[in-house]
């Protein structure tokens, strides 16, 4: 059964990743970092993406199975990952470079957040983006849910992650056009533009969700 | 004042009027071939339009021969073709439809000509996912699509980015608007924003591929205004008109009349920031003599696409953005500036290269434009007599 759900994530894995790429490429674009180093920012990324999947696992296992039967409370997750989402991506496109300077010549709370722990950005932004509900997760998590016992429901998810995860790495070699220096610039303004967007998305669905219950 | 006579020059390629109309010679067979379909029409009105767009087009043409200059008339031809576009558009949207709107059902069940400026977002989720991305279903279907792609291919082998200063259907609407003032209100633009077309490039592409959404037509296109658009019948609707013809109004008239600067095309189109990388391969380009180039920097203040800059002067070309239009040549006081062949020298030949280049890229836009220059032409000799364009 776990080996079912790899397969599951192998055969929906493209669809995943063009889910995940307008979050990684500009953040990816905008560091400037080499493959090695952003295939250790991917592996941060990825286990905020484990997280969530797990957490949405747990939600409709404790809570109530049909919890993601429900279109309103479907848009209402959906919605609010996309305004956490957006809030990130713009706050990356005008933050300045990542590069670990010391905390204290950076300006603004946020700055100084990010700053000590640039791992955290990466986990909510993999949170965020599990919580996105993309029809293969939606599946994956329906068939978990006819699992025996919670473990193997978590396993089964798990097993679903490890396979999408598998398109995620060839984002990784863009690290090897940092030379270009121009591309850091479009990096951040790509971040900008995807998080105006995922800004106005998630605003629609939270406030369409609320008006529909 | 002095300096400026005696550094300034006539242009090389300037030629009298015999040899004009000789060179041009071959343009008016060819232009008479394309524009009439190899046959006379038997109405007037046919007619009429047919001979004043071919005596229009070789007008032109033979006045960049005779005079030597290219900008003014390449824009005189190009911003015409992109105001009776206009026209020609708008009247068939009104003879089909009854409107310029459209219901999210009738784009998906009416058919939608298929536009150049979506090539970006179609091209890379078509290559993953086999799925075309687009507002509704498409005249002529795959065959308009394939048609639209061959027509593009063919124009960025031959021109690369020229296609934004010779073929592009709406390039002439902010060239022409950049050409209002004398002088520019707003002087300097940071070069940062140079870099935007790339980011909503890949803005555009990313979100197009993970949402199977036509993110570009339906919430970036400044081009709905003049052309057709979504009727307003939800919030979200009304959110992307408010948009759309926000960007109109600042992208194409404003900001264009303020800088004297193309800034939809320079600064906003993802498929001009795209259309720059055919740059790189095709057989034409700008090149600049830096034995004759005296630093003045009169084309870094001329070119309306903010592609030459202090740097390109030092390496001899200008940027990838580099549109091709002939300003910065024709403003040249030293005629270091030239049209060439890549993998040639700058220096000799300058007129020969030239000639070559308007052949490719007059031609183009001649077997592009002349029937929608009729078609609008007709359609505005139509409403002056019986006062109705449909």
């Amino acid at each position: 059964m776990a080996m079912q759900g790899f397969l599951l994530g192998l055969s929906s894995g493209a669809v995943c990743s063009a889910y995940c790429a307008p979050v990684l490429i500009p953040y990816f674009l905008g560091e400037k970092k080499n493959v090695v180093q952003n295939f250790m920012a991917l592996l941060q990324f990825l286990t905020g993406r484990l997280l969530g999947y797990l957490a949405i696992g747990f939600l409709a296992w404790g809570i109530d199975k049909s919890i993601l039967q429900s279109i309103s409370c479907r848009e209402f997750i959906m919605g609010s990952a996309y305004i956490i989402l957006s809030g990130l991506l713009i706050f990356y496109s005008f933050s300045k470079s990542s590069k670990t300077c010391p905390p204290a010549n950076e300006t603004g709370m946020f700055q100084k957040v990010r700053a000590s722990w640039p791992f955290l950005f990466l986990l909510i932004m993999g949170l965020a983006t599990a919580v996105n509900l993309c029809p293969p997760f939606l599946l994956a998590v329906a068939i978990a849910m006819g699992e025996g016992t919670l473990f193997q429901s978590a396993l089964f998810l798990f097993m679903f992650f490890l396979g999408t995860s598998v398109f995620m790495i060839p984002v990784t070699f863009v690290g090897m056009l940092r030379r270009f220096s121009s591309l850091h610039i479009i990096g951040k303004m790509t971040a900008g533009l995807i998080g105006v967007y995922y800004f106005y998305s998630g605003t629609i669905m939270v406030i369409g969700s609320i008006w529909k219950t | 004042m002095k300096e400026k006579h005696e550094t300034e020059k006539a242009p090389p390629s300037q030629q009298s009027l015999v040899k004009s109309f000789l060179i041009a010679l071959p343009m008016m067979a060819l232009t008479l071939i394309i524009m009439s379909g190899g046959r006379i029409p038997s109405e007037p009105l046919n007619l009429l339009t047919l001979a004043v767009t071919y005596l229009f087009f070789n007008i032109m043409f033979f006045l960049m021969i005779h005079a030597g200059k290219t900008d003014r008339y390449r824009a005189t031809v190009f911003i015409t073709y992109s105001f009776l576009f206009v026209v020609s558009f708008i009247t068939h949207m009104f003879e089909a439809r009854g409107s310029m709107s459209l219901s999210q059902e009738k784009i998906i069940l009416c058919e939608v000509p298929f536009c150049h400026l979506v090539i970006p977002m179609t091209l890379i989720p078509a290559a993953f996912t086999k799925t075309i991305i687009f507002p509704g279903s498409i005249i002529g279907g795959y065959a308009s699509i394939a048609s639209m792609f061959v027509i593009w291919i063919g124009a960025s082998l031959s021109m690369g980015r020229g296609w934004c200063s010779w073929g592009c259907f709406f390039g002439g609407l902010d060239d022409a608007f950049s050409r209002i003032r004398k002088k520019p209100f707003i002087k300097n633009i940071d070069r940062r924003w140079t870099y935007m077309p790339w980011a909503i490039l890949l803005a555009v592409v990313l979100t197009a591929a993970a949402f199977l959404s036509p993110t570009y037509c339906s919430w970036l296109c400044p081009f709905k205004a003049v052309t057709e658009f979504e009727a307003v019948t939800s919030f979200k609707i009304l959110v992307q008109t408010i948009i759309f013809i926000s960007l109109f109004i600042a992208l194409v008239i404003v900001l264009p009349i303020l800088t004297k600067r193309r800034i939809q095309c320079a600064l906003f189109c993802p498929f001009g920031a795209m259309q720059g990388m055919t740059n790189k391969i095709n057989a034409f380009e700008i090149r600049i003599d830096s034995d004759k180039c005296k630093n003045c920097k009169l084309c870094v203040r001329e070119c309306p696409t903010l592609s030459m800059t202090e740097e390109s002067l030092k390496e001899g070309r200008p940027l990838m953005s580099c549109m091709k239009c002939g300003t910065c040549v024709d403003a040249c006081p030293r005629n270091a500036i030239t049209f060439n062949i890549r993998g040639t020298p700058v220096s000799g030949s300058g007129n020969l290269k030239r000639l070559l280049f308007l052949y490719t890229a007059f031609l183009f836009l001649a077997i592009f434009s002349s029937h929608m220059i009729q078609d609008g032409l007709s359609r505005i000799i139509k409403l002056i007599t019986t006062g109705s364009m449909i």
